[in-house]
């Protein structure tokens, strides 16, 4: 071992009390450290974080971590701070104003090695401009296939990103994904010029997931095999549904078969109560958890034994993410996923919610029109079309990139609506629009065509990533080869070993919670 | 089993009903709506006092509107609400509760003891502060219990910035940390000594720290076997007695609680941010023209604002506007035909009224609620 690498092991060790590092990350690493631009392919629970958490203590300036979910950015943060090492901050809309100030003041003093924020406060001048003058180690680029107009989750911040690290001052990009096929990947290296062997790509291959894939036929069957399961195999586990509405249903549903540690998680709930039954999760004080896809992202649970899909996602992409959170400290877990090809109308009408129709286009264009020459702020441009905000969004990126509009750099940061419209502008933007939808319907087709082959599904999902070199496995390897789901199963006592109503007791209730006595009795240490 | 779900329907129902009958033949079944989500515009602030349905306001902020649809179909399927075709179909439908409904809401309401639950909640008259109040209350106990513990890295149950604010500038000094932490188990165990275990338990279970993580109300609703809105609207009945007792007997019992349960008039009876605009103008003897010209506002806008300020500041003199000779002229007539139908009444005043005199006089009229 190179005394540098040494080095880098002391690091490890105290940062995170780990002794080695998990293959790709040292190599990784070692290159950022070197100042070289690098695309990290890692298998998702095989420790991303680490590859930019590890850098930013050790570069002199800051380490920017671009990452497109709010929640999955304040509890990375959260939990950063809880380890006590490392000094994080993070910078999105759900701060108000005045905290950002605050917290912005800081950034510049030099408070913080690692600031986490969200795509669009970046696009803002004067933060480009605060943390240019501070002076940007790295920027760390977090599920950086968001950046593929072609890929599974488009982000249209995203497409700005290689613009604003030049105006950073060009410091190194450390993208990372564990979701990109080879397309994807060429696009996110030459996106922000990344050389060929500065792509370090770990097999994306999970050994010990084996994949069950269950074909029903109607919703009472799924049902039923789903409840069962749950009440027999090992947990903790996630069952995964598309809609609220799903998820609501099952877990009443598990509820009424008397599995009580079994708990729902969607994007409907209250903040307060998404945070406990998450925490209840993670402390096994619960076994299942019925979730849609806003449950999981950045949670850190090694010992998820189950995954099961009520629903099939929209992408491989996605399904791999999601299956990808059963056993991340290496033991054996099962994903199965109940096929009925029903759901495909689930899709279809979420695709619907996500994309304008022409006639939107046609009135987002018309409106736009009448503005010209205005400046606007955000509110303004949409005002009246009543559309949801991620059709604003992607309506207003197809129209900066149609010439229609520009986004002005001075606050308010509103856009000025050009003058001299092409006549068939809605015509171009529907055309854009039209071509992202159909990427989607791919994706999805694929999604089904990987159900519905015979043959070896880790091998498909192997060839579908392009890498099909490792195709190792530990207990079983997938349906099609053959598995037994009674390994994967324990006895029902631990689902529904129910809290018995224990002798209430204000006074002690009280104490356990807020044991000042013993407090006082352990006296003032430090 | 019992049928949970079934259960929080029933238990809806009645709440709802209870809820739609002071507005039956004067509102829209939707006006209920707007109110339980804690709507800001005039109307629905006015409606609130009018109908004096304060425990209603912003109950249930997140009232999904499926949910809200689902539970009216439902009482409309079995009969115990029903439309009133409009005669002149110019306005939106209003809506009566039916024999059966009425019956039905006797029995809910004597069942569930809805009245008593409501009470303080209607005393209070503060849901949102009520709400941002428990907020506070639970991230302070459980970082008073991590402090406790000497663990101090913790996953705070409250996101939101403000309360975790607040929570930081009440711990901030080190002499007023020492405290909290010596004398909010001795607050909160006399506060919670008043109340019956279940409440006890309803209150102090949802509580984190170090070595529990709270319990949601669902799951608590489950355990116990209860619908979860009967349970929510039971917390904040608590939360009410217990911003009472404070506030009576601050200084002496509960020094440290008496801060977090400081009744804030501005957002105890709060005008909308428009309407305070105009209160302002008004007070500087601006016109109802004037102030809708300078604030490029409609003169109804305005009107609008003239009667929420009626309803929220009682001393605020409307005898410019209609004296009060005539105001007790409408207050009679609207007593006598039992409806605060605005239109009904300038028709059988012959439109001697404006609109705005008679909503006015109907802000001011004692005992704004009939009983049926």
């Amino acid at each position: 071992m190179t005394i540098k690498e040494q080095r880098l092991h002391e690091a490890l060790q105290h940062y995170y009390g780990f002794r080695t590092f998990r293959p790709g990350q040292l190599e990784i690493i070692q290159r950022v450290l070197a100042g070289r631009s690098v695309l990290g392919l890692l298998s998702t629970g095989s420790g991303k974080s680490v590859t930019y958490q590890l850098p930013a203590q050790l570069l002199p300036g800051i380490t920017l971590v671009v990452s497109p979910l709010i929640s999955l950015m304040v509890d990375q943060v959260q939990r950063l701070r809880m380890r006590g090492k490392f000094s994080a901050v993070y910078l999105n809309s759900s701060l108000e104003p005045a905290e950002t100030r605050r917290l912005l003041s800081e950034v510049e003093q030099g408070r913080y090695k690692l600031v986490y924020i969200s795509p669009e406060k970046l696009q803002q001048p004067n933060i480009q401009q605060l943390l240019a003058r501070r002076g940007v180690s790295l920027v760390a680029v977090d599920e950086a296939h968001c950046i593929s107009q072609w890929g599974h989750d488009f982000r249209t911040d995203y497409l700005r990103l290689p613009e604003i690290v030049q105006k950073l001052g060009n410091p190194p990009v450390l993208a990372v994904t564990a979701t990109a096929t080879e397309e994807v990947q060429r696009e996110i290296a030459r996106l922000f010029h990344i050389h060929q062997e500065d792509i370090v790509s770990q097999s994306l291959n999970r050994g010990n997931i084996a994949y069950d894939i269950i074909a029903v036929t109607d919703e009472a069957e799924k049902r039923e095999k789903i409840i069962e399961a749950v009440a027999k195999l090992h947990g903790p586990g996630i069952v995964y549904c598309r809609t609220r509405q799903a998820v609501e249903q099952f877990v009443a549903t598990c509820q009424l078969a008397g599995l009580d540690k079994v708990e729902g998680y969607h994007g409907g709930m209250s903040a307060m109560d998404r945070v406990l039954i998450q925490e209840q999760f993670l402390r096994d004080e619960l076994s299942v958890i019925v979730a849609t896809n806003a449950f999981g992202m950045g949670i850190d649970k090694p010992n998820i034994r189950y995954v099961l899909h009520y629903h099939f996602p929209g992408s491989i992409e996605e399904y791999t993410q999601e299956v990808g959170r059963i056993g991340r400290d290496g033991q054996p877990g099962y994903a199965a996923l109940y096929f009925a090809i029903e759901d495909l109308a689930i899709h279809q009408h979420l695709s619907q919610a996500e994309y304008p129709e022409p006639a939107v286009i046609e009135l987002f264009v018309a409106s736009l029109r009448a503005k010209t020459g205005l400046k606007l702020a955000y509110p303004e441009i949409a005002a009246g079309l009543d559309l949801p905000e991620t059709q604003t969004e992607l309506l207003l990126f197809y129209a900066e990139q149609a010439g229609l509009i520009a986004r002005s750099d001075r606050p308010p940061y509103g856009v000025q609506v050009n003058s001299g419209f092409p006549a068939d502008a809605a015509n171009r933007i529907g055309q854009r629009i039209e071509r992202a939808r159909q990427a989607k319907r791919t994706k999805l087709t694929q999604m089904v065509n990987w159900l519905q082959q015979k043959g070896c599904y880790r091998q498909a999902l192997a060839a579908y990533f392009g890498s099909t070199d490792d195709l190792g496995y530990d207990l079983y390897c997938c349906s099609s080869c053959g598995l037994q789901r009674i390994d994967y199963e324990q006895d029902v006592s631990r689902l529904t070993a129910a809290l018995p109503e224990t002798n209430w007791n204000l006074h002690e209730a009280l104490r356990m919670l807020l044991p000042v006595e013993l407090y006082n009795r352990g006296g003032h240490h430090h | 089993m019992s049928n949970p779900i079934l259960h929080e329907r029933e238990f809806m129902k009645t709440l709802l009903l209870n809820g739609l009958l002071p507005l039956e033949k004067q509102r829209t079944v939707q006006s209920l709506y707007y109110i339980l989500r804690g709507r800001k515009g005039n109307q629905t602030v006015q409606d609130v006092y009018l109908f004096r349905l304060h425990p209603y306001y912003r109950l249930f902020p997140k009232f999904s509107r499926e949910y809200w649809e689902e539970i009216i179909a439902s009482l409309k399927a079995q009969r115990l609400l029903q439309l009133e075709a409009d005669d002149r179909a110019k306005t939106k439908p209003t809506f009566l509760l039916t024999a059966a409904g009425k019956q039905f809401l006797r029995e809910g309401v004597e069942q569930y003891q809805l009245d008593n639950w409501l009470e303080p909640i209607r005393r209070v008259a503060a849901n949102e502060q009520l709400q941002s109040q428990w907020l506070k209350l639970h991230l302070l106990v459980q970082t008073v219990s991590q402090l406790l513990h000497r663990d101090i890295a913790f996953y705070p149950v409250v996101q939101q910035r403000s309360i975790q604010q607040w929570v930081k500038e009440q711990l901030g000094v080190p002499s007023e940390r020492e405290r909290w932490m010596n004398e909010l188990v001795g607050e909160l165990e006399l506060l919670l000594q008043a109340f019956p275990e279940r409440l006890q338990q309803l209150v102090v279970r949802q509580f984190s720290g170090a070595g529990q993580t709270g319990s949601t109300l669902p799951q608590l609703a489950r355990q116990w076997q209860e619908p979860p809105s009967f349970l929510w609207v039971k917390l904040l009945h608590c939360l009410a007695v217990m911003a009472e007792r404070i506030q009576a007997e601050q200084g002496e019992n509960f020094p440290l609680l008496h801060r977090l349960f400081t009744a804030d008039q501005r957002t105890s009876r709060q005008l909308s941010d428009s309407a305070a605009h105009t209160w302002r103008l008004l007070r500087q003897n601006l016109s109802i023209a004037e102030i809708a010209r300078q604030r490029r506002l409609s003169p109804n806008t305005v009107e609008d604002h003239l009667v929420e300020i009626a309803l929220l500041y009682p001393d605020w003199d409307i005898s410019p506007y209609i004296s009060d000779r005539e105001q007790r002229e409408i207050q009679t007539l609207s007593s006598r035909l039992q409806t605060r139908r605005l239109r009904l009444l300038k028709n059988h005043l012959q439109d001697k009224y404006s609109y705005l005199q008679i909503r006015l006089a109907l802000a001011r009229q004692k005992g704004a609620v009939y009983d049926d």
